[in-house]
């Protein structure tokens, strides 16, 4: 019987790409504002998932997220050190500063200072250059987003020089990096560099980075250095997630996505409810007399589902294959540079578009469980 | 029922495999997609704790490796210009070997002025002894003769006067012989102060002179000047370590710490302990910085390290890790 | 109850039994009783008319009869079976196993070709889709629309849309055929044709056919007629009464 239903449903093509659509179209609005909106507000952590190797990081009490911060004295080095399960610390300093390009504009950065001599702090990988170039006096490697920023496109930024704090700086190498919520220009140097490009306060500590010893968790090792210096330790996923938060907190993007996903799912329901009833409408003399030759109301019912599930499936698949093709035909462009779909984008819609179907299905079925079988004799 | 294969129907069988590749797509991509977040190990080893301080009680420092005479500024006693360097950075020298000389003329002059008026006076001396003798002679020869008439009482104290008069003139000389051997010895010891040699044995770390430059006694003049010449004893080397204040009461005195170099984190060595210092200081930073504040306070340790073969050098940094005393409360 | 006439039991002959069927309808406040006590026995192997005018209950009556709508008091006999006695499930079972019908609009489903529309009641039945397939082009063969097999509803003309139904309702091999106005839609002849069909292919000793019509014209097809006015059979005969 169920494929007579998907003849059923297949027959009327109006209806049936009706149906699609609806649910194709939900599927990729919420799909893809989903994705946008993780993708935005991950942007949040994107300082801290740059740098692949601390386990935790410590900062001043009072700081918040990689960006919002206040420096420590230079001891804070050792005194994170001492804690027994820290199997290294290095130092890392983030501030802003102002950067005069050959032109003479004048253009906000933000300096990352790393470890000098093991270079902890920087991105995982470089888009142009070795990591060895910081090894050079006046070197920065600069972020390969920052780069569109500075220079026209396709421009190989190595060799350039910049004004930095009344210091020279050359640009030596391009990291490949996530770029921040702002998009901000990054400007990577060893540490004691960053000191000189940055203007001078008393403390410049912003970060420590720490690696816990083998068979050391991190979550312990935080809690452990919180309590041994009264400094705040956040282990690099909690870190992460406070920078996620500070962004849910200070901007209106998650209310702005949640309506937006809020009127796909609605936009779902009703094209998907309106044509579904329509559907059945249309189909209730035939499916009177499926009922009066003698198919029983599970039978019914399978059927029903069978319809729901077939268009439900293209129809997902479709919103999906669109959202893939979105991201991904923008996946060039340094804006949406580093964006990816989560797993559970694609289940969250999906439940979505189970929760649409299953909801005008139910309505649908009501109308055909309640016709009566002698109905077909009037 | 072969119909239905032979003539492929768009929305039965077309759409299905579209949306299902569509899926596959999406799930090969959202995979393939997913940000790496993995933690990796750092690529280059950073100062770590190992051993027994590995997981134990510890304090860190950052610290300094200095000789263990600590440095020695080498200046002048003398102005002057320099005439000669004996000595190059690395210089292993024994004390007392000459480091450099400052121009000496104008001093060998004054000593070779000093020691003609010596021969001067000597030859003073003689003459006055042989004028003297002469006179004494004569004197003599006059006493013998008693005939009063021979000689007259004028020619008698005459030669009684020549011969004072040649005694008296050979004193001068002497006295003026005296003065110049006095004159000819602050020479020479000026002399030897134009040689600047070395305080004690030690290894040259630095030289800031050459030869034509001039040197100042009381030391280089101005702002961002160096010292002349720079030296310590480097056998061994010590290394000092600043603590923070707030864990200064956890150290464990007099145990050895785990040092590494800047850079090389990998090469580790075990210092003994030597001493701490007891006036607690505030904290150096690097910077250079004119504007530079500190409120930090450091204690200073000093650890002799073992002879590592230029593992270490004068003021290279180090990490240090250092037993701490077991600390009341603290979980493990 | 006590004038309801017995059962015969152990009778082959008989295919539907009724006895003291009442059906009320309720509209708003009104409790309207459409069918007053019906008695009925229908014997295999006859071609019976249930004639009556709109509104006679003639349509509540054929309903019950085959076990689509419940009656309201009274007992309804299937080959033996108190199918009003069964589960909702048990009934709908027994329905697609022992009865056919084909209905006045035919309502064959449009998504679907002749001769999967046939064969609707065998893949109901759990029957494997190309065996139900092959017995129901073999019954359109019989029927002359063989060839039209794997057209759709809409391509066919009427007379072989309700070929189409004819066969769906044969095809499972009902021991009831309930057939509503099959003449209804057409001219004489075709009438004439498709009641002569129905005899032919439909009618066999242990098959009772039962149609449901007020066209005057076929009347002298029946076996046996049925009137009903007013929710009583009023006759019972070979032939109609002169007067109707």
């Amino acid at each position: 019987m169920v494929w007579i239903a998907i003849r059923m449903l297949t027959g009327d093509a109006t209806k049936f790409y009706g149906l699609l659509f609806g649910i194709a179209f939900s599927t990729l609005l919420i799909t893809q504002q989903l994705t946008i909106f993780v993708n935005l507000i991950e942007r949040g952590a994107s300082g801290v998932y740059n740098v692949p190797s601390a386990d935790v990081w410590v900062m001043d009490p009072v700081s918040r997220t990689t960006d919002v911060n206040l420096p420590m004295p230079s001891t804070a080095l050792d005194r994170v050190r001492s804690v027994p399960g820290v199997e290294w610390a290095v130092p890392h300093l983030r501030a802003a500063a102002s950067v005069r390009t050959k032109e003479g504009d004048l253009e906000g950065v933000s300096v990352i200072g790393v470890d000098d001599a093991t270079l902890i702090g920087l991105p995982r990988r470089m888009a142009s250059g070795s990591t060895k170039v910081l090894e050079q006096p006046d070197a920065v490697v600069i972020d390969d987003v920052g780069t569109t920023r500075f220079f026209p496109e396709g421009y190989d930024p190595v060799g350039e020089r910049l004004e930095l704090n009344d210091q020279r700086a050359v640009i030596m190498g391009v990291a490949d990096a996530i770029p921040s919520f702002t998009s901000q220009v990054t400007l990577y140097t060893r540490y004691s560099r960053a000191l000189n490009f940055v203007p001078g306060t008393r403390n410049r500590l912003s970060f420590v980075l720490v690696g816990a010893a083998p068979g050391v968790d991190a979550k312990t090792l935080a809690t452990r250095i919180t309590d041994e210096t009264g400094l705040r330790a956040r282990t690099r996923d909690e870190f992460a997630r406070d920078g996620i938060d500070f962004i849910i907190e200070n901007t209106g993007i998650p209310l702005n996505f949640g309506i937006t996903v809020m009127l796909g799912f609605i936009v779902g329901v009703a094209i998907v409810g309106l044509t579904f009833s329509l559907f059945i409408r249309d189909n209730i003399k035939q499916f009177g007399a499926l009922k009066a030759i003698g198919v029983n109301n599970a039978k019914i019912r399978r059927m029903v589902a069978a319809q729901a599930a077939m268009v439900g499936s293209i129809g997902y698949g479709l919103g999906v294959l669109g959202t893939v093709a979105f991201i991904w035909s923008f996946s060039s462009n340094p804006t949406f540079k580093g964006f990816y779909i989560p797993w559970q984008v694609p289940l969250i819609s999906l439940a979505a578009v189970t929760i649409i179907l299953t909801l005008t299905g139910w309505i649908a079925l009501r109308n055909v469980l309640r016709t009566e079988p002698a109905a077909v004799f009037r | 029922m072969t119909r239905r294969f032979a003539n492929l129907n768009f929305p039965r069988q077309i759409l299905p495999v579209i949306a299902l590749l569509g899926v596959v797509l999406a799930v090969v991509y959202i995979f393939v997609g997913l940000p790496d977040r993995r933690l990796e190990p750092p690529q280059q080893t950073p100062p770590r704790a190992t051993g027994a301080l590995a997981n134990g009680d510890r304090v860190a420092g950052a610290g300094v490796v200095e000789p263990s005479s600590e440095i020695v500024d080498i200046g002048t006693a003398l102005s002057g210009l320099v005439t000669s360097l004996n000595v190059q950075p690395g210089t292993y020298v024994a004390k007392g070997d000459l480091l450099f000389l400052v121009d000496d003329r104008a001093v060998r002059a004054r000593l070779r002025e000093a020691e003609a008026a010596i021969r001067e006076a000597q030859a003073a001396i003689a003459e006055a002894d042989t004028a003297r003798t002469t006179a004494q002679r004569q004197l003599a020869l006059y006493r013998q003769i008693d005939d009063p008439a021979a000689v007259s009482r004028t020619e008698l104290l005459r030669a009684e006067g020549d011969a004072a008069g040649a005694a008296s003139r050979a004193a001068l000389a002497r006295a003026r012989r005296d003065a110049a051997e006095a004159a000819a010895a602050s020479a020479r010891v000026e002399l030897s102060r134009l040689a600047v040699r070395a305080p004690i044995a030690g290894e040259i770390l630095a030289v800031n002179i050459r030869p034509g430059e001039f040197v100042q006694a009381g030391g280089p003049q101005g702002g961002n000047t160096e010292p002349y010449i720079r030296m310590g004893e480097t056998r061994p080397l010590h290394i000092r370590i600043d603590i923070d204040e707030d864990q200064a009461g956890d150290v464990a005195l007099g145990a050895a710490a785990i040092v590494s170099p800047r850079g090389a984190a990998a090469r580790q060595v075990a210092a003994r302990f030597v001493r701490a210092e007891p006036l607690v200081v505030p904290k150096r930073s690097l910077t250079n910085s004119a504007a530079e504040r500190v409120d930090v306070r450091v204690m200073q340790l000093i650890y002799a390290l073992p002879p590592s073969d230029g593992l270490f050098r004068v003021g290279q940094q180090v990490d240090a890790f250092i037993p701490a005393k077991p600390r009341p409360g603290a979980q493990r | 109850m006590s004038d309801v006439a017995p059962f015969a039991p152990g009778d082959p002959a008989t295919a539907i039994a009724t006895r003291g069927v009442v059906r009320d309808f309720t509209a708003g406040q009104q409790t309207i009783r459409v069918l007053h006590g019906i008695d009925l026995d229908v014997r295999a192997g006859e071609l019976t008319y249930l004639v009556g005018e709109s509104g006679s209950g003639k349509t509540t009556l054929i309903s019950i009869m085959c076990g689509i709508l419940w009656p309201t008091e009274g007992e309804v006999r299937l080959f033996g079976t108190d199918i009003y006695n069964l589960s909702d499930n048990e009934l709908v079972d027994f329905r697609l196993r022992n009865v056919g019908f084909i209905f006045q609009q035919y309502n064959l489903i449009p998504a679907i070709d002749a001769a999967a529309n046939a064969a609707v009641p065998l893949i109901a039945q759990g029957v494997d889709r190309g065996e139900a397939r092959a017995r129901a082009t073999e019954l359109l063969a019989a029927l002359n629309i063989g060839d039209q097999a794997d057209k759709l509803p809409s391509q066919l003309s009427g007379g072989q849309q309700q070929r189409v139904a004819i066969a769906r309702a044969l095809v499972h091999q009902p021991r009831l055929i309930v057939c509503d106005e099959p003449t209804a839609a057409l001219d004489a002849r075709s009438g004439r044709r498709v009641m002569d069909l129905l005899r032919e292919v439909a009618l066999a000793d242990d098959r009772s056919v039962i149609i449901v019509t007020h066209d005057n014209r076929i009347f002298d097809l029946a076996d046996r007629i049925l009137v009903l006015e007013d929710g009583r059979i009023t006759h019972d005969g070979r032939d109609m009464p002169k007067d109707y």
